[in-house]
């Protein structure tokens, strides 16, 4: 679950991480959801987040998502914070809210990597 | 007048996906502000100024709505909505399901954005909007158990139970008590659209209720420059605020000195009502 994520470019690579996850990497194992769909109390995506464990994603510290999941009744397994990747990306350019550079892309397949790790256990990241 | 745009999330449906490409090309082509609707939702003093000072524009993908049902949570005015799911249909292209904007998706984006433009063109106003104020003294006319309440400053109503609140070249129109108590529990506003010319008496919107339908008609003539959007999703509004929050479109006004003379002042339209409300108890 990423955080909604617009008009940031940190949101963007919360989201950018999340496809790579679900589309590429992990397709089998993790699937993403609107974020929006559990603030506006939609019962089917209330009912799937109760039945599964749930990796956030957020751009800034305020924590949008994992908060909204865990208010939703979200099991949160693992939250990541994209700020703290950029931790060890010094001087990085990652690009702007719409448009990922090189660096930003650099982040997203290092975040992806790590949630799909954790997706399939360690193994068989297709 | 800038413009702040809160789209729906747009992750897991071609359509949000595109909702959020057109609030990130507005704000990149007009400036406009992008509001985070996660965020907003956690913290809307966040936005409080962004909002103040800014048009709304809500952009919804799917059916659910979750930006408008969002924007009605927080009471939020709404000045223009947009339905991606619509849009498409309109525009008759087919988008697909895929998670990245393919070229009919941006050709989608491109048609949504020209819309807004032509839409913005013809219902900016010259002015800041009027301050309308909520009635603060009733007539009221009590028929059987049924207590219905006219505004006794500041409105004024045709035939056909609606009323009219104008300030300076501006007004609001809207339907009476009569009309919410006789339709009882309204679910459904269909509104006019907005850069219409309208003569008086023409239908400025239309309300449903389990019992009956009605279609409202303007006390004047002019151009529709607003309409209550909140209406489409809390229609209830109607029933809770006839004369305040229940307003059904904002005109700017072509000829009120002829208008006037159909219309009626609170006096003469109580009797109206207690003739109405005698015939259908009939």
């Amino acid at each position: 679950m990423p955080c909604s994520g617009i008009g940031k470019v940190h949101g963007l690579i919360a989201r950018e991480a999340t496809y790579a996850v679900t589309d590429e990497l992990a397709p089998v194992n993790a699937e993403t959801l609107c974020l929006a769909l559990l603030v506006s109390g939609d019962e089917e995506a209330l009912a799937k987040i109760q039945q599964s464990d749930c990796i956030t994603i957020d751009g800034c510290p305020k924590l949008c998502a994992a908060k909204n999941v865990e208010m939703a009744g979200g099991r949160v397994v693992r939250s990541i914070r994209v700020v703290d990747a950029f931790k060890n990306h010094r001087g990085a350019q990652p690009g702007t809210a719409t448009t990922l550079a090189d660096d930003g892309w650099t982040i997203v397949r290092e975040i992806a990597g790590d949630i799909a790790g954790c997706v399939c256990g360690g193994s068989e990241v297709k | 007048m800038k413009r702040a745009i809160l789209p729906c999330n747009g992750l897991d449906k071609q359509q949000g996906v595109l909702a959020r490409e057109l609030a990130l090309r507005l704000m990149e082509t007009q400036g406009a502000e992008v509001i985070c609707p996660v965020l907003l939702n956690n913290s809307p003093a966040r936005y409080e100024k962004a909002l103040a000072d800014a048009s709304l524009l809500v952009i919804d993908g799917c059916p659910t709505r979750c930006a408008s049902k969002l924007a009605n949570k927080l009471g939020l005015r709404v000045d223009d909505k947009v339905l991606v799911s619509e849009e498409a249909k309109s525009a008759g292209l087919d988008v697909g399901e895929s998670l990245r904007p393919g070229s009919v998706g941006m050709q989608l984006v491109e048609v949504m954005e020209a819309g807004l433009a032509r839409a913005q063109e013809l219902a900016v106003s010259e002015e800041p909007a009027t301050d309308f104020e909520s009635p603060t003294d009733y007539l009221t006319v009590t028929y059987d158990k049924f207590i219905f309440k006219i505004p006794a400053q500041g409105y004024l109503f045709n035939e056909n139970d609606c009323w009219v609140q104008a300030v300076g070249s501006r007004a609001r129109v809207g339907v009476s008590d009569f009309v919410q108590q006789s339709l009882t529990d309204i679910t459904y506003f269909e509104p006019a659209e907005v850069g219409r010319e309208i003569e008086q008496f023409d239908e400025i919107g239309s309300l449903e209720s389990g019992k009956s339908m009605m279609d409202a008609l303007s006390p004047v003539s002019g151009r529709i420059v607003a309409v209550n959007s909140q209406l489409v999703d809390s229609p209830e509004l109607v029933n809770e605020d006839p004369y305040g929050r229940g307003w059904i479109a904002e005109i700017e006004l072509t000829d009120f000195d002829s208008d006037k003379e159909l219309l009626l002042d609170a006096a003469a339209y109580s009797m109206i009502v207690e003739k109405k409300a005698a015939e259908a108890q009939r």
